[in-house]
């Protein structure tokens, strides 16, 4: 088989599994029928933020974007390419009106950077919500709490709607909650390295202690990463680079809806106890062998 | 002519405001963000704000991101 008719194959697996979407137990159980979310005045269906840097062209990114089922898409800020006279600006290939926009701060290294930035992307018109990204340093673009916190205390005074992406220490999260951000986003791993969920314990007490949306962030790899993260009690996720660099990113980002919406079930679900050893599921009544 | 500082760049223009700079600079109609000397503005206040000599610029924009 050739590789585009490979491609092609995948293609319509990947249509097939969509269309399918109406027979999805989701559809009949009543468990999560009405199991929307809040951040600020949005109410929302979907439990999957996605990014859109690194896609390999927008018809890839768009076509994810749908299968992903997200009603947020994150971006960048950037000085404007002045040598270029293309536009170049990735809201042409976006319906307008049909996704909140969640800029972030990246390339910034201080609160007052994150704050400017922050200003820049409000005065788009497009967004009053603003993920802080403030890294501490380029090998590990680890978030630096302080200046997150600052950044964060600012722009809630502001009037931003305020989505902190920060390490998983459930102190730090807590004290962004009394900052007054609208939803605290621990990474599961540093960004872009598909690692997983590092420490399961830390994001499940920041899922359980928070009462604003805990959305894990960054460092996720697959689908069962996404799924662990449901299951530990987050509301939702925020991910790019799985999607954008799987070698078909609209099946991963089906992939990932789909992992979403089975950890948010078992998550709601109640999963069962651990036990040490064996427990046999008929009993050991009424044995045919003596 | 005035010579602006644009995106960390010296250019000289013939602009009179922010918005014949974004103009001459072929961004008109564009989801352009503009900063001038440190302070954000509305797109209301390009036309109102006068560009001189040794001003300090950035156009920025949505890019692809997480």
């Amino acid at each position: 088989m050739s590789e585009a008719n490979r491609n092609s194959e995948k293609q319509t697996d990947t249509n097939r599994n969509m269309s399918s979407k109406a027979d999805w137990p989701n559809e009949t159980y009543a468990g999560t029928a009405r199991d929307t979310w809040r951040i600020g005045n949005l109410e929302m269906t979907s439990r999957f933020f996605l990014g859109t840097g690194l896609f390999p062209n927008p018809f890839v990114q768009t076509e994810a974007i749908r299968a992903s089922g997200a009603e947020v898409l994150t971006f960048a800020i950037r000085r404007v390419d002045l040598e270029s006279a293309e536009d170049d600006s990735i809201l042409q290939h976006l319906e307008p009106g049909a996704f909140q926009f969640l800029p972030n701060t990246s390339g910034s290294r201080t609160a007052e950077e994150a704050v400017r930035i922050a200003r820049l992307a409000r005065a788009s018109g497009l967004s009053d919500w603003i993920k802080v990204e403030i890294s501490a340093d380029e090998r590990t673009l680890l978030p630096d709490p302080i200046e997150t916190l600052r950044a964060t205390e600012i722009l809630v005074k502001e009037g931003f709607t305020v989505l902190p992406y920060i390490s998983d220490d459930p102190v730090i999260c807590r004290k962004l909650e009394e900052a007054g951000a609208a939803a605290i986003m621990p990474g599961g791993a540093p960004i872009g390295t598909g690692l997983g969920i590092l420490n399961p314990y830390n994001i499940g007490l920041i899922a359980e202690e928070a009462s604003v949306p805990v959305i894990v962030d960054a460092g996720l790899g697959t689908a069962s990463d996404a799924a662990l993260a449901m299951e530990l009690g987050a509301s939702a996720i925020l991910m790019n680079t799985p999607v954008a660099k799987a070698q078909d990113p609209v099946g991963m980002a089906l992939a990932m809806r789909l992992a979403i919406e089975g950890g948010r079930l078992a998550h709601l679900s109640g999963r069962m106890p651990k036990k040490r050893y064996a427990s046999a599921s008929s009993g050991l009544q009424s044995l045919i062998v003596e | 002519m005035v010579e602006l500082i644009i995106n960390g760049s010296r250019r000289e223009v013939e602009a009179a405001t922010v918005v014949d700079v974004v103009r001459e600079l072929g961004l008109a109609g564009r989801p352009v963000v503009a900063e001038v000397d440190g302070a954000v503005l509305t797109e209301e206040q390009w036309a109102s704000t006068e560009v001189r000599t040794g001003m300090n610029i950035e156009l920025v924009h949505f890019v692809g991101g997480g």
